[in-house]
């Protein structure tokens, strides 16, 4: 019996051994999953704020307005200095941006913008420098300032923003992106669009009214600019009211037409045409623009019965911003994560 | 009675191989236990070692270009398959220090098996028996610029990838891991 006994206590041992080294590694197994469960979730949080603030910074930059400088960023939504909402700028929910002055000299126009983003009890920080681009305008062929109506094209309409370094988009309009993709589908029957050109972006109005009070302040022609034969003169050209071209006219610079334009006959510019109103080409007519066509709103903003012809001339619009500063989009041109 | 108080030698050599038997079960088993348990924290060092250097170049990737006081510094000082520099100006002086988070390199080298981020003159290994380690460069469009990149395209490049390959020792299957981030800095 008491060999028997001390067998069955070896066993004993060698059981609660086995157990106690296997509980050891099961305990350090446990912890290694968790170790790694835990990094995995911060991991993942870390991930969703980072994508939480550059969301933000591509919000808040998306709905600063073209313009010319950033000043009245700084001074916040009443436009007074000194107050309470200086540099806070309309963010998406779960974000904050409040802009401040740029460290160094004033040139080039900068400001910094500080983003604060949150998810649940966590949050990160971010400032971005924000500037107006080198280019003028809003990257976009055609920039409206109202989504487009549906069956605006019932003649022919081409759009060509192919580049080598920077393809200009087709289209640009305060829509959801989505809503302007599904008009150039609706209108793909009259509309073609160059292989090479960018897809339609969102953007905020073009800001006519200040662009016109600027073109009224600088020496500028009326609608003589657009001259019937040979190479028109580079300039900047004013129409107060409706403008109706019958004829072949020829043009180039900056033409400001302050009321609707109706195309009857032929109209060539090269740079920037802007129309506050609405725009009609009318059957049987056409208009070509090399640059830039921008639109303000009309009944119908945009009616093409005839044929449009949109092309990208960086060097056109060069010309155009040369004439007269033309306003330009807000773009991060650098981030900086601070915590 | 004899038989009854003790055993016989066959009983004791039965026994004796049950029991012999019975522990080398035990052992193998705690062996394998064991080898997996050191196995799984290799790998799981491994993939933090790779996630890791993968977070740092991503950071380092999404401050690159940062010059508060437009001083006209360029985010991609240079940029090579086997590594690259990055620039920015984090305390908005205006210069960039050489010796200072400022001027951040990455280097994969292969013979020596090691990722390593270099801070002025310091080295900081980011991963260890790395076997393989590539960058590539992307311009606006997503088209590669080929590497190494002359300085008149560094302003083309706009996005980064690293492809990063680790196989430390006792692993069959390697950790892989990459990463593909655009440069914020506006061209």
């Amino acid at each position: 019996m008491r060999h028997g006994r001390e067998r069955r206590g070896g066993a004993l041992v060698a059981a609660l051994a086995t157990l106690a080294f296997s509980a050891a590694l099961g305990a350090a197994l446990a912890d290694l999953v968790r170790t790694e469960l835990r990094l995995a979730s911060e991991r993942r949080l870390t991930a969703r704020l980072l994508g939480a603030l550059d969301a933000c910074v591509a919000d808040v930059v998306a709905e600063i307005p073209a313009g010319w400088d950033l000043a009245a960023l700084l001074a916040g939504a009443d436009a007074t200095p000194g107050t309470a909402d200086d540099g806070v700028l309309p963010a998406p929910a779960g974000c904050t941006a409040v802009a401040r002055p740029a460290p160094g000299g004033a040139a080039p126009d900068r400001v910094l913008v500080r983003v604060d983003a949150r998810i649940d009890a966590a949050r990160r920080h971010l400032d971005a420098l924000v500037r107006r681009t080198a280019d003028a305008g809003v990257g976009a062929l055609l920039w409206l300032s109202a989504p487009p109506e549906a069956g605006a094209i019932t003649g022919v309409a081409l759009l060509d923003g192919a580049d080598a370094t920077v393809p200009l988009a087709s289209l640009a309009a305060p829509a959801d992106p989505e809503a302007l993709d599904a008009w150039l589908a609706a209108e793909s029957l009259a509309l073609e669009i160059s292989p090479d050109t960018a897809a339609p972006v969102s953007a905020s109005a073009p800001p006519l009214a200040e662009l016109g009070a600027r073109v009224l302040a600088a020496a500028h022609a009326g609608s003589e600019a657009l001259v019937s034969s040979g190479a028109p003169a580079v300039g900047l050209a004013h129409v107060a009211g409706d403008l109706a071209v019958d004829d072949i006219r020829l043009g180039a610079g900056l033409l400001f037409v302050d009321g609707s334009l109706e195309v009857h006959g032929s109209l060539a510019f090269q740079g920037v045409v802007v129309v506050t109103g609405g725009l009609r080409v009318a059957p049987g007519a056409s208009l070509a623009v090399d640059g830039g066509l921008w639109l303000g709103v009309g009944s119908p903003t945009l009616a093409v019965e005839g044929v449009l012809v949109l092309h990208h001339d960086p060097a056109a619009i060069a010309t155009a911003d040369a004439v007269l500063p033309l306003p330009r989009r807000a773009v991060v041109a650098g981030a900086r994560d601070v915590g | 009675m004899t038989g009854r108080r003790g055993a016989t030698l066959l009983e004791l050599l039965v026994g004796t191989a049950l029991g012999l038997a019975v522990f080398a079960v035990l052992t193998a088993a705690v062996g394998v236990a064991g080898r997996m348990l050191v196995a799984s924290g290799t790998r799981a060092e491994s993939e933090d070692t790779a996630q890791l250097a993968m977070e740092a170049l991503l950071f380092d990737l999404r401050r690159a270009g940062w010059d508060p006081t437009a001083a006209g510094h360029s985010a991609l000082v240079e940029a090579r398959d086997d590594g690259l520099a990055l620039a920015a100006d984090l305390d908005g002086d205006g210069a960039i220090a050489t010796d200072s988070e400022e001027s951040v390199a990455w280097r994969c080298v292969l013979a020596s098996r090691r990722l390593s981020r270099l801070v002025g003159r310091q080295s900081l290994p980011l991963a260890e028996h790395v076997t393989g380690c590539a960058f590539r460069y992307l311009d606006g469009q997503g088209g590669v610029v080929t590497a190494p990149v002359t300085t008149a395209d560094l302003p083309r490049v706009r996005a980064v990838e690293l492809a990063l390959r680790l196989l430390p020792p006792g692993l069959s299957h390697p950790t892989s891991r990459s990463l593909l981030a655009a440069l914020r800095a506006a061209p």
